[in-house]
């Protein structure tokens, strides 16, 4: 398996060269330097930043050293737009308050869905699985930036007024454990609810396709219940391409989660990208960029191993 | 050719799937409003028009009544100032305007009678303790309407339909009218959806039918192109793109004379944007698709028969892939629609004009305040289209590609 391992990363290594590429030559499409200083700004003042933030040398040289920086996993460049902070100090203190979200919403998305696409291809057919697909399209029609707005308005504004004392805070963040349910609940309630239409769709569609085949027929045949046919025998066949959903969903998550940081002004990775962005925050965006790419990269690779601790058919070679 | 796909088993199929003729029929009515909007029945100009009072509800909604009372008192105010200045009458009285309404075409005298009128009444309601809760101050409240609406000049019945239509959703917070916003952010979302999906699925499926059926150094590049694309999260890709494009003046000359264009101002970064991520899509799936057709005996035959690869290509590969391509068409236009909510929530998409992601970001103000309208009404917009096509897409699914999960 390590061999395996090693060798995927060895494959990414050419996409993920060009992953830096890409990003750093469209992010000189605009020049940042005039970006971040305004368009006023006069011809010394443009050199003298470029020389310092070492902009004017050859693309090709900034592309070395991005990659050498990225490789020794130096992350000490310093911020434009807040002096004296390097982008490695913004990456740690963006990480945990954006894990302290994605995570319990996975989670919860993922067993949710798969609960009620279990018990929608069990209807198959019936009442209760069309209603359940009808409220899944219509749940996934809606933009989930309506599902913020009201999901903060009624789940923090009116409910507060309702129950007399704040239950959930409207927004912000505070680490620790103990805060956790009143600042974050809400954001991760809002993300299950929003995945929950298109995955439960997914998950019945993968109980449904196992439904049909030949071992299901055999297992019915010598008497299995109803119970052990779901939970047993379709749930462990259905397990690779819900495997594939899950990994799929994760830097989905990441990113998900950039309109909930910033609706909720919780200080992590995505709100951090989105303020970086709109202070033309040039080394910020490029690092954050890059640092996505290679947490995507990396659940890629966890994904095809996963598949092969599943499913004994799947052979890593 | 389309009367004999009329006739044919997948059509038959596809018809008698009965939600999916709804939809095609409700997405055929979204693109004859967008047409008509694109050819001037709703300008840019109406969208940023204030027609009245800002925060009015819709179908002539209960309002409280202290809400209606400072409507009226606004007028009052703004039509007492103009007549303040004697110098300039006209063009003062000329500047109130509330879209088709105007300020009455009557002496300073009358005018300023009825301001009066107005303010006494106003000054009594004011005094009372709770105006809200007292319904036998409703008939002065009614005077009060009464009267600042003759401040207004009457309108032709043709008018005062077009401003009912215009009043039908309410009210945002500057007072623009809501269903003129909404029906001008169908043309920007089609147009959005159909350039984003066209130019995505076009270019998808010219690189993916090609990597697959030249292979080789082809298929190298164009796989090493969509895991670089997709291995960036879609969402910081496309933010990263759009804000990568906003801002920037592209300078050329055209026959000789300089032109430059505020890209920053226009959509394109944002159908850069959408496009650069959406490809990978149709093109993952058109190359599988082409892997399978180009093991088929009539691509052999044409081989055989002399045809050039070129030619198989265009003539063979991709008419059967075709159906694929309207699969996926479907699934980026609501794709896109979509993501331009967000992207012009995050300050990167619609720059100039209403759309549907305008509305909903801005009426986030409005709904702690308790007011659902604009919200509501751009939701309600987009759900119908987005259900449309989403409904559309697993018939096509249905009926071309049943296999698929």
């Amino acid at each position: 398996m390590w061999v395996y391992i090693i060798r995927r990363l060895a494959y990414n290594v050419p996409v993920y060269l060009g992953i830096i590429l890409l990003v750093m030559a469209a992010l000189r499409v605009n020049d940042p330097i005039y970006g971040f200083l305004g368009k006023n700004a006069s011809r010394e003042q443009y050199d003298r930043f470029a020389a310092a933030t070492g902009l004017d040398q050859p693309f090709l040289v900034q592309y070395v050293r991005f990659l050498g920086d990225i490789a020794r996993l130096d992350f000490t460049t310093e911020s434009w737009d807040q002096p004296g902070i390097s982008v490695g100090q913004l990456l740690s203190t963006a990480i945990m308050p954006s894990l302290a979200l994605t995570v319990p919403a996975l989670l919860l998305t993922t067993l949710i869905s798969i609960s009620v696409g279990m018990i929608s291809a069990y209807y198959r057919g019936r009442l209760p699985d069309r209603l359940l697909v009808l409220l899944a399209v219509l749940g996934m029609s809606v933009s989930f930036l309506v599902y913020i707005i009201l999901g903060q308005y009624f789940g923090a504004f009116w409910l507060n007024r309702w129950l007399g004392y704040e239950l959930f805070a409207i927004a912000g963040y505070k680490p620790g454990l103990i805060h956790w349910p009143r600042y974050c609940l809400l954001p991760v309630m809002i993300s299950v609810i929003v995945a929950m239409g298109y995955d439960t769709r997914f998950y019945r569609a993968a109980m449904v396709e196992e439904t049909g085949k030949d071992y299901i027929v055999t297992a019915r045949a010598k008497g299995a219940g109803q119970a052990k046919l779901m939970f047993v025998h379709m749930l462990k066949n259905a397990m690779i391409p819900i495997i594939t959903r899950v990994m799929i969903t994760i830097p989905l998550l990441i990113t998900g989660s950039i309109l909930l940081e910033m609706y909720f002004n919780i200080p992590g990775m995505g709100r951090r990208l989105i303020l970086a962005i709109n202070a033309k925050d040039f080394p910020v965006v490029q690092t954050f960029t890059a640092v996505f790419a290679a947490v995507f990269i990396v659940t890629n690779i966890l994904t095809d191993v996963l598949y092969a601790l599943v499913d004994p058919r799947v052979r890593l070679s | 050719m389309t009367v004999r796909w009329l006739q044919s088993r997948s059509a038959r199929k596809f018809f008698r799937h009965r939600p999916a003729v709804v939809a095609l029929v409700v997405i055929s009515l979204y693109l004859a409003v967008a047409v008509a909007v694109l050819l001037g029945g709703v300008t840019m100009e109406q969208t940023l028009e204030r027609i009245g009072p800002g925060n009015l509800p819709g179908f002539q909604g209960r309002q409280l009544a202290e809400k209606r009372v400072e409507d009226c008192a606004m007028v009052l105010d703004r039509v007492e100032k103009a007549l303040k200045r004697p110098s300039n009458l006209r063009a003062a009285l000329g500047e109130i305007r509330y879209g088709l309404l105007r300020v009455a075409d009557r002496p300073p005298e009358e005018l300023r009678a009825l301001v009066d009128q107005g303010w006494e009444i106003y000054d009594e309601l004011v005094e009372s303790p709770d105006l809200n809760a007292d319904p036998s101050l409703l008939p002065q409240i009614e005077q009060l309407e009464r009267l600042t609406g003759q401040l207004f000049a009457p309108l032709s019945g043709w008018q005062s339909l077009v401003r009912q239509f215009r009043l039908l959703l309410g009210t945002d917070r500057q007072g623009r009218s809501i269903m003129l916003r909404g029906v001008y952010s169908i043309k920007v979302a089609i147009q959005i959806g159909v350039i984003t999906a066209f130019i995505s699925v076009l270019i998808g499926s010219l690189l993916g039918a090609s990597a697959a059926f030249f292979g080789g150094w082809v298929d190298h590049v164009v796989i090493w192109l969509y895991t670089t694309l997709s291995s960036i999260p879609y969402l910081v890709l496309l933010v990263v793109l759009a804000y990568a494009f906003s801002g920037a003046v592209w300078q050329f000359s055209l026959l000789g004379r300089p032109l430059s264009v505020d890209v920053g101002n226009t959509l394109i970064p944002v159908y850069v944007a959408l496009c650069a991520t959406f490809w990978i899509g149709p093109c993952r799936v058109i190359r599988g698709e082409t892997l399978k057709i180009k093991q088929l005996e009539y691509v052999q035959a044409a081989t055989a028969t002399g045809f050039g690869r070129l030619y198989i290509l265009v003539r063979h590969i991709l008419p059967n892939a075709a159906h694929l391509m309207l699969i996926n068409f479907s699934l980026l236009f609501i794709g896109a629609i979509k993501s331009e909510v967000i992207l012009s929530f995050l300050g990167l998409g619609v720059k100039r004009g209403p759309s549907w992601g305008i509305m909903i970001s801005h009426s986030a103000q409005e709904v702690i305040n308790g007011f659902f309208w604009q919200i509501g009404a751009a939701t309600v917009f987009m759900l119908v289209l987005v259900l449309a096509f989403n409904v559309l897409t697993d018939a096509l699914q249905d009926v071309f590609d049943p296999k698929h999960l």
